[in-house]
C-alpha cells in the first residue's frame, strides 16, 4: 500500500494537507511538524516491509487497514488536522497520491484530467473504470449545460461519454437535456432545478461507492463496524427486555435476569374479577378471540356456534351458524370488518359481521382441533389442515403454501408482524418457522411438558424477543428466542399451565392460566412497577378457564 | 381441566370401550394372533390418542421386551403395550408397534 509512489508522495500530500488546512482558520502552525516527519524515518520502514502487520490479539485485523478507516473517520469528524497528523505519524497515508489527485482534480472540475488520473490508479476491472469515466464525464456534461456551453456539451456527449458503450439507455437520456431544457430529472430536488449538476462532492460520494475499498475507503466503515459489534452484542444479549439499556461501547453489553417477568404478581381465582357472564353456548368453549379494536368477543362452541359478543354490555350482538355443520374456530380480518371460521367438515368461512356468508373454501382446509389465524395484511389464512401439516391460504391470490412437519401438530400461535409462526408439536417441541415466500424452519425450543393436553405458547418481550409456553409440569417456560435457550421456569401453579399470553403493550407482563383455575399476572422481580392492573387484552386464549 | 388433544381419525376404527376416544385405524393392523393376560390382542402400526407409561422388561410367551403401557388420553384407562425393544432377533419386528388388547377397544365407522 503506497510502496510503489514513494518518489511522489512527500510534495503533493503535504499540498493536500495545506490546501485543506486553508479551510481552518490557522494553517501555519501545522507546516513544520508535517514538514519535519515526512522525513522521519521512523515512520516509514513498516510500509515498505510488505504491511502485514496486525493489531488486536486474535491477529486478524490488518494495521494499514485500521490506520486507514480511523484516519477517514477523524476527516468525518472534522479532525483535519488529527487526520493529517495521523497519515504522516504512522506513514500510512489515507489515500496513495495518485487517489489524492484524483480526488482534487474531481473537486476542481479538472475532468480530462482526471479522467487520465483514474487509468493511472491501476484498477484491474475495465468496467469500473468506464464506469466511473462516465459518471465523471457525465458531471462534466452537466456542468457545460449549466454554463449554457450547449454546443461543447453535445461534443462531450458524442465524442467521450458515447464511445465508452456504457449505458446507452442514460446516453439518450442525457441528449433529450440538450434538446429541452425544462426537462427535469426525478433526481433533482425542487429547487435546484435551475441547476442540474449535482454538487462536485456528491460526485466524488459515487466514485467513492464505485471504486475497490482498498482505492478510497468508503464512508463512515469504522462506524459501521462498531454498528455491527453493538448490534451484535445486543442480539446475543438473553435478557434483553427494556428499551432504556443504553449501549455503550465501554463495556460489552449484558442485561440481567430481572429483566424477565419471574415473579407473580397477581393470582386471579375465576369469578374474582368478573366484569360480564357470557352465557349462551351449550358446548364447552373451543375458542376465544378479541376484536381488533377490542370491543367486541368472539366465541366459538366446540362444533356448535359463533357468537359475537360486546364487552362492555355483555349482551350477545349475532350467532354465527351452519345448519348441519358446527363450527370449531373463529377469527377476526385484522380490520374487524369480517368474522372467520372453520367448520367440522374441514371447510374454512367468512362472513361480514351482519351474519352474511361472504365466501367458503371447500376441502381438506382445516382440522376439528385447529387454531385459525389471519395475518396483519388480512390475506393470509392460516390453519392446521393435516395431521403434521399447516396451510397458509392466501384468499385473494388462491394461493396454498404449506408447512410439513414430521410430528403430529398440536397449536400455533403468529407472531405480530405476522412473518413467523410459533408451532407447538405433540412430541414436546416448539418449532419457530419464518412464512414470508417459502416457509423455512427458524428454530427449536424444547424442554417443557406436553402429553395429554393442548399446551399454548406465544411471542412475548421486547421486539417480540422471547417466546413463552405453558407446560404440563406446572411451570411457565420462556425461552430467549435468538439463541434458542431455555432462560426461566417460574414455579407457582399447582397444575398443567395450558396458555400463556405476554402483554403486548408491556413487556414486562405475562399472564399464564393453568388447570390450577387460577390466572396468574407475573411481572419483575422488583417491585417497584408503576401499574398493577395487567391489560385487558392481555389474555387471548384460556384454556382451563370457563 | 384442560382442553385435551385429540386426533380424528376416519373410516373404520377402534375406539376406546370406556370413552370413545378413537385410537387406530382397521387398516393399521399389522396382526390379529396375538395374546394378552385377558385374551386377544392386536398389533398395530400406528396408534394415536395415546400417552405411555414407564418403561418395564417383561416376560412374555415369546421371550424377554421392553414395553412400555400406554393409556387412553380421554380417560386415562390402559388399553394396551407399544414395544420399546426386543431381545431375541426374531422378535425385532415389533418395536415401535403397538398392542390393543381387545377388551379395552370397540369397532366403530366414523364419517365426516
Amino acid at each position: 500500500m503506497g510502496g510503489v509512489e514513494d518518489d511522489e508522495p512527500a510534495s503533493k500530500r503535504m499540498k493536500l494537507s495545506s490546501e485543506e488546512l486553508r479551510r481552518l482558520s490557522n494553517g501555519s502552525t501545522i507546516k513544520e511538524p508535517v514538514a519535519g516527519s515526512s522525513r522521519d524515518l521512523m515512520a516509514r520502514p513498516l510500509q515498505s516491509e510488505g504491511g502485514e502487520e496486525v493489531v488486536g490479539s486474535k491477529g486478524v485485523i490488518k494495521k494499514v487497514e485500521f490506520v486507514r478507516i480511523i484516519a477517514k473517520a477523524l476527516y468525518s469528524l472534522g479532525y483535519i488536522k488529527s487526520g493529517a497528523h495521523l497519515e504522516e505519524e504512522s506513514g500510512i497515508p489515507l489515500h496513495s497520491s495518485v487517489v489524492n489527485v484524483f480526488m482534487r482534480q474531481i473537486l476542481e472540475g479538472n475532468w480530462d484530467e482526471s479522467v487520465v488520473t483514474l487509468r493511472n490508479i491501476g484498477l484491474t476491472d475495465e468496467r469500473t473504470v468506464k464506469s466511473a469515466s462516465f459518471l465523471i464525464l457525465e458531471q462534466k456534461f452537466f456542468e457545460l449545460l449549466d454554463e449554457e456551453k450547449a454546443m461543447d456539451a453535445l461534443n462531450t456527449l458524442r465524442t467521450e461519454i458515447a464511445p465508452l458503450g456504457v449505458n446507452d439507455s442514460r446516453v439518450r437520456e442525457l441528449s433529450s437535456y440538450i434538446v429541452s431544457p425544462s426537462y427535469c430529472s426525478l433526481t433533482r430536488s425542487p429547487k435546484q432545478d435551475t441547476v442540474r449538476a449535482r454538487s462536485r462532492s456528491k460526485l466524488l460520494e459515487e466514485l467513492q461507492k464505485l471504486l475497490p475499498a482498498t482505492v478510497m475507503v468508503p464512508e463512515g466503515r469504522l462506524e459501521h463496524l462498531v454498528e455491527q459489534a453493538l448490534v451484535l452484542q445486543r442480539d446475543a444479549c438473553m435478557f434483553h427486555n427494556s428499551l432504556d439499556k443504553e449501549m455503550s461501547l465501554y463495556s460489552d453489553h449484558q442485561c440481567g435476569r430481572d429483566q424477565i417477568p419471574s415473579q407473580a404478581l397477581q393470582v386471579y381465582e375465576t369469578g374474582v374479577s368478573l366484569k360480564h357472564k357470557l352465557s349462551g353456548h351449550q358446548k364447552p368453549l373451543s375458542s376465544v378471540s378479541w376484536s381488533p379494536d377490542d370491543r367486541q368477543l368472539l366465541t366459538c362452541g366446540a362444533e356448535e356456534v359463533v357468537r359475537l359478543w360486546d364487552v362492555s354490555s355483555g349482551e350477545c350482538l349475532h350467532v354465527y351458524e351452519k345448519t348441519g355443520l358446527g363450527m370449531v374456530s373463529c377469527g377476526w380480518s385484522p380490520d374487524g370488518k369480517w368474522i372467520f371460521s372453520g367448520l367440522n367438515d374441514k371447510s374454512i368461512c367468512m362472513w361480514e359481521l351482519d351474519g352474511k356468508e361472504l365466501e367458503c373454501w371447500k376441502g381438506q382446509r382445516t382440522l376439528k382441533i385447529s387454531d385459525l389465524e389471519i395475518t396483519g395484511d388480512g390475506k393470509q389464512i392460516i390453519s392446521i389442515c393435516r395431521e403434521t401439516a399447516i396451510l397458509l391460504l392466501d384468499r385473494e391470490a388462491k394461493v396454498e403454501r404449506f408447512i410439513e412437519e414430521d410430528q403430529t401438530i398440536t397449536s400455533f400461535s403468529l407472531s405480530r408482524d405476522s412473518r413467523f409462526l410459533l408451532i407447538n408439536l405433540l412430541n414436546q417441541e416448539i418449532h419457530l418457522w419464518n412464512i414470508e415466500g417459502d416457509p423455512k424452519l427458524v428454530s427449536k425450543y424444547r424442554g417443557h411438558k406436553r402429553t395429554r393436553f393442548i399446551i399454548r405458547s406465544c411471542f412475548g418481550g421486547l421486539e417480540q424477543a422471547f417466546i413463552a409456553s405453558g407446560s404440563e409440569d406446572s411451570l411457565v417456560y420462556i425461552w430467549h428466542r435468538g439463541t434458542g435457550e431455555l432462560i426461566e421456569t417460574l414455579p407457582g401453579h399447582s397444575g398443567a399451565v395450558n396458555c400463556v399470553s405476554w402483554n403486548p403493550a408491556n413487556p414486562h407482563m405475562l399472564a399464564s392460566a393453568s388447570d390450577d383455575r387460577t390466572i396468574r399476572i407475573w411481572g419483575l422481580n422488583n417491585l417497584s412497577t408503576k401499574r398493577k392492573e395487567p391489560c385487558s387484552n392481555g389474555i387471548h386464549y384460556c384454556n382451563g378457564v370457563y | 381441566m384442560g382442553r385435551i388433544f385429540m386426533i380424528t381419525l376416519e373410516g373404520r376404527i377402534y375406539s376406546c370401550k370406556h370413552c370413545f376416544t378413537h385410537l387406530a385405524l382397521l387398516d393399521d393392523i399389522i396382526s390379529k394372533s396375538f395374546h394378552c393376560g385377558h385374551g386377544k390382542a392386536y398389533l398395530f402400526d400406528k396408534v394415536v390418542n395415546i400417552t405411555e407409561g414407564e418403561k418395564e422388561e417383561r416376560m412374555m410367551m415369546t421371550g424377554l421386551h421392553t414395553v412400555v403401557d400406554i393409556f387412553c388420553v380421554g380417560c386415562g384407562s390402559i388399553v394396551g403395550w407399544k414395544y420399546e425393544a426386543a431381545h431375541e432377533k426374531a422378535q425385532k419386528y415389533k418395536e415401535g408397534k403397538f398392542i390393543l388388547e381387545r377388551c379395552h377397544i370397540t369397532v366403530s365407522f366414523t364419517r365426516l
